[in-house]
């Protein structure tokens, strides 16, 4: 208990005064803003002393003496004497010990400084603190890692508007915080993150320096307790070109350390990777599931031919476009008096459904034959290994719609299933996945959500850990947001906010969030009743190639001209 | 023929009657031949390029009665007594705000009841203020005096030192206040001072205009004029407000005052729609009794903190004694 600290105001006594929200009017000499951490103490009858800490989520100036709206002109011209009274409303986070009483009108109020303030936020008892930014007042905000990593908690949510909301941005933040601020001890060394790129080319440089950083970033990275650098182990994986038979990666701005990836025919049909290439709204309106589900597993019998190929009734299959058309044969033979054969069909499967499954995989060989072929010698080499650095981003931003679908569907499998057979959750594997809403869509199912719904909901023992983002959280399954223990909200639009997925925030957090600027989140928490703002430091890592220091023609980059001006954080998503 | 009349644009509850030191003052002799001749009368208006004061103090009190108290004596005569609360203060107006400078309350028992004393209560304490009773005198009458002395005694008593060419205005007649920055305000005119070719003046003045200055005679010799004041004209004294000033120093002086005093005031006249006083309430008088009144303090706690403290008095007084209680 300090009692020297200065009071900034009393609670008032003409508004209730609740244990779960009151105003304080506001001494004249000293203010109060929104955000401010402040303390006050109530003793009992018996002579205990309880603390209450909170939050001042409100702030209101008013005169008192007038009863005129045009009583401000007289007031201000020295002729109506009247009182500038402010108040401060306070949502209480913390009462020490836990009685949950109303603090009395008249209380003194202090601000919560140094060690109060880490009561007054929980942070106190946090044994493993995740920086994760910093408050307006440029004092750290931490996350307790117990509810990041599994231990009590898991998952980590982040919703806004693209553009400003900065959603991947500050993912990335928190996965650097996670690398380097110790907090994961030894085990850091070992921990993995998967980032998918979903959006432009921001996410391509993160092993380079950003050049457009400036010095007094760095004093709040240290202010966090961390060093402002780039990722140091990152491997990027871009999908190949189209039609180029040396499978170059299809990158823009990036061409130096990318490599290339896909899926030879083989891996294709041993693992089952063809309902993956089903995994639209449009296809679960079809009947055609059991068609996929019989081909699939017939795929899966057929023996390898070498090289990643497999032998298909004779024939060596090299290409994607070799395995639709034979796989087409089979369904729908030369001779039309032939029977179909009922294990590549399904049983009493009409010939239209067999049309609609022909139509659809068809129309897949265009978006997919880069991925999943044979063409390319020793082609194990291009078998994604999420293992071999310690952030692998896969660059998906170029691919058609169905692609992304068919490579976030695998690669997301891939980190599960390898999560699962290794049987101990750590080292921890983090999965950064904006458009979420794209792959976990609320209403409707596909074979990408139930693997999402797997991570969010056994991924927490399993060590798999989410960084899911998206615009909006009312779009995507319930059940993959409400199991993340964080839950973070950048600038959200005005109707979106106003829907449910944000009742972890107040009101008056709701209307700002409509208002936060980019690089400012608020931050929920399940130590915390209150949500908490902070800004993350800008990234000291580049996000596009000029920043990068590639110059722009050089490297045949094509970013569009999202233009930076003042504003560090424009361009971001 | 028809009647012609107007309706006060005061508030009727504000029909205040002519008291004691009111009709006094009637038979006070005055001087009008002091600035012009009696003869020249005619309104004036001071020069507009007047100076106003750099700032004004605003003094003004309010009283109120909190509950009617019966005080019992030993040989068990009841005499009547007041609980009253008052209250006075100062706004200092300035060219940008408009600021109160001091403000005390009191409370007290007024009466003349020879077995009175202090009477401490839960939400505070009233101080004794004996009264003396005259023969013949009534003793209501004399209670209201004694509160309303007591409310002049505080706003003289009031801490507030003037600033240098401060101009300090009472909400009232000046009574005896002899400093040269006293400005006397009075809003109502129950007495008439003029004769009545010179009250005719009073009647045609104009916004912002006053009459020549006249001295009052009497117990307190005074200078003063009366000032029509913007607003609605319903009737001749619509607006029209009488001023006083010490009566010392040379008539020119005075009417130098007189003219820098008419040109400040119009600025602080209220309107209609916000005082029920209106114009003659003047803003800053208005908000001072507000912020009085409320620091005289919530008027039902304070009259049940009486009640409880009478009851409780009554209890320690029939307590029964030891050997009552063996009977029972």
């Amino acid at each position: 208990m300090t009692n020297e600290a200065v009071t900034v105001g009393r609670v008032i006594g003409i508004d209730d005064a609740t244990p779960l929200e009151f105003w304080v009017a506001v001494d004249p000499t000293q203010t109060l803003q929104l955000d401010d951490v402040v303390a006050l103490d109530r003793v009992l009858p018996d002579g205990q002393l309880v603390q209450i800490f909170g939050l001042v989520t409100q702030v209101r100036a008013r005169h008192e003496g007038a009863r005129f709206q045009s009583d401000v002109f007289l007031i201000s011209d020295g002729i109506l004497p009247a009182e500038v009274s402010e108040a401060a409303l306070v949502q209480p986070t913390r009462f020490e010990p836990e009685i949950l009483l109303p603090p009395l009108p008249g209380a003194a109020v202090r601000r919560a400084t140094d060690h109060e303030r880490d009561v007054a936020l929980s942070f106190d008892d946090v044994e493993r603190r995740l920086p994760a930014g910093l408050s307006r007042s440029d004092e750290p905000v931490f996350l307790d890692l117990d509810f990041v990593d599994g231990t009590k908690g898991a998952h980590i949510n982040i919703s806004g508007i693209s553009g400003v909301a900065t959603k991947t941005s500050y993912a990335t933040f928190l996965l650097y915080s996670m690398f380097t601020s110790g907090v994961l001890g030894a085990e850091a060394a070992n921990t993995k993150a998967l980032i998918f790129n979903v959006k432009g080319e921001d996410l391509l440089f993160l092993d380079h320096p950003n050049s457009a950083m400036e010095g007094d970033q760095v004093d709040r990275y240290r202010a966090l307790g961390l060093e402002p650098a780039p990722f140091r182990d990152v491997g990027i994986l871009a999908p190949p070109r189209k039609n180029d038979p040396n499978a170059t990666p299809a990158t823009g701005s990036r061409s130096i350390g990318v490599f290339p990836f896909f899926w030879t025919i083989a891996q294709f049909c041993q693992q089952g990777l063809l309902p993956f290439l089903f995994a639209d709204s449009e296809d679960e309106r079809q009947q055609y599931t059991i068609v996929v589900q019989s081909v699939t597993a017939q795929l899966s019998k057929l023996p390898e031919g070498g090289d990643g190929t497999v032998r298909f009734d004779g024939r060596t299959i090299r290409t994607f476009a070799d395995l639709v058309d034979a796989i087409e044969a089979k369904l729908i033979p030369d001779d039309p008096d032939e029977a179909v054969d009922q294990r590549w069909t399904g049983r009493a499967v009409g010939a239209g459904t067999i049309n609609a499954f022909i139509r659809r995989l068809a129309s897949s060989r265009r978006h997919l034959e880069q991925l999943i072929r044979a063409d390319i010698g020793n082609a194990e080499r291009y078998a994604l290994d999420l293992d071999a650095h310690q952030v692998t981003v896969v660059d998906i931003h170029s691919l058609h719609d169905r692609a992304k679908r068919f490579v976030v569907g695998v690669v997301l499998r891939q980190a599960f299933e390898a999560k699962e057979a290794s049987g101990v959750a750590r080292p921890y594997q983090f999965v950064v996945l904006d458009e979420l809403n794209k792959y976990a869509p609320r209403d409707s199912s596909s074979p990408i959500k139930e693997i999402l719904l797997d991570v969010a909901e056994r991924g927490r023992s399993l060590g798999i850990i989410l960084i899911g983002a998206q615009q909006t959280a009312s779009e995507v399954e319930r059940r993959v947001v409400s199991n993340c223990a964080i839950r973070v909200v950048g600038r959200l639009d005005a109707a979106e906010a106003k829907r449910d997925e944000y009742g972890f925030l107040p009101s008056v957090q709701r209307q700002r969030s409509t208002i936060l600027k980019p690089g400012s989140m608020y931050l929920s928490q399940p130590r915390l009743p209150v949500p908490l703002l902070v800004e993350f430091p800008f990234p000291a890592w580049a996000t596009r190639s000029a920043e990068a220091g590639l110059g722009s023609g050089a490297t045949s980059g094509v970013r569009d001209g999202s233009g930076q001006g003042d504003d560090p954080f424009a361009g971001l998503v | 023929m028809n009647m012609t009349f107007a309706v006060e644009t005061w508030d009727p509850a504000y029909g205040v009657s002519a008291t004691e030191i009111e009709l006094e003052e009637a038979s006070n002799p005055v001087d009008v031949g002091l600035e012009v001749p009696a003869d020249q009368w005619s309104p004036r208006s001071p020069d507009p390029r007047t100076e106003p004061p750099s700032s004004v103090l605003f003094v003004d009190g309010v009283r109120r009665v909190d509950a009617r108290v019966w005080i019992q004596d030993v040989d068990q005569r009841s005499h009547p007594g007041v609980c009253a609360t008052v209250a006075a203060g100062a706004v200092r107006c300035r060219p940008t705000s408009a600021l109160l400078a001091v403000a005390q309350v009191e409370r007290a028992l007024y009466t003349a009841a020879p077995a009175a004393s202090r009477i401490e209560t839960k939400h505070g304490d009233y101080e004794l203020r004996p009264i003396v009773l005259s023969e013949g005198t009534d003793s209501n009458q004399a209670i209201y005096l004694a509160v309303h002395n007591h409310m002049t005694a505080i706003e003289t008593s009031l801490e507030v030192s003037a600033e240098f060419g401060e101009m300090i205005v009472f909400d009232g007649p000046l009574r005896g206040r002899e400093s040269a920055a006293a400005v006397g305000y009075v809003k109502t005119q129950q007495v008439q001072y003029l004769p009545d070719p010179q009250q005719r003046v009073v009647l045609n003045l104009n916004v912002g205009g006053r009459t020549p200055i006249f001295l009052i005679g009497g117990r307190f010799t005074r200078w003063s004029w009366y000032m029509r004041l913007p607003g609605p004209r319903s009737h001749g004294l619509s607006g029209i407000v009488r001023i006083e000033l010490a009566g010392l120093g040379r008539v020119e002086d005075a009417a130098g005052r007189a003219d820098q005093i008419t040109a400040t005031l119009p600025r602080y006249a209220s309107a209609p729609h916000k005082d029920a006083r209106a114009p003659q309430n003047l803003y800053p008088i208005a908000g001072l009794e507000r912020d009085l009144r409320h620091r005289l303090g919530d008027p039902m706690l304070l009259e049940r903190g009486l009640r409880v403290a009478a009851a409780a008095a009554v209890r320690v007084d029939q307590k029964p004694r030891p050997s009552q209680l063996d009977m029972i």
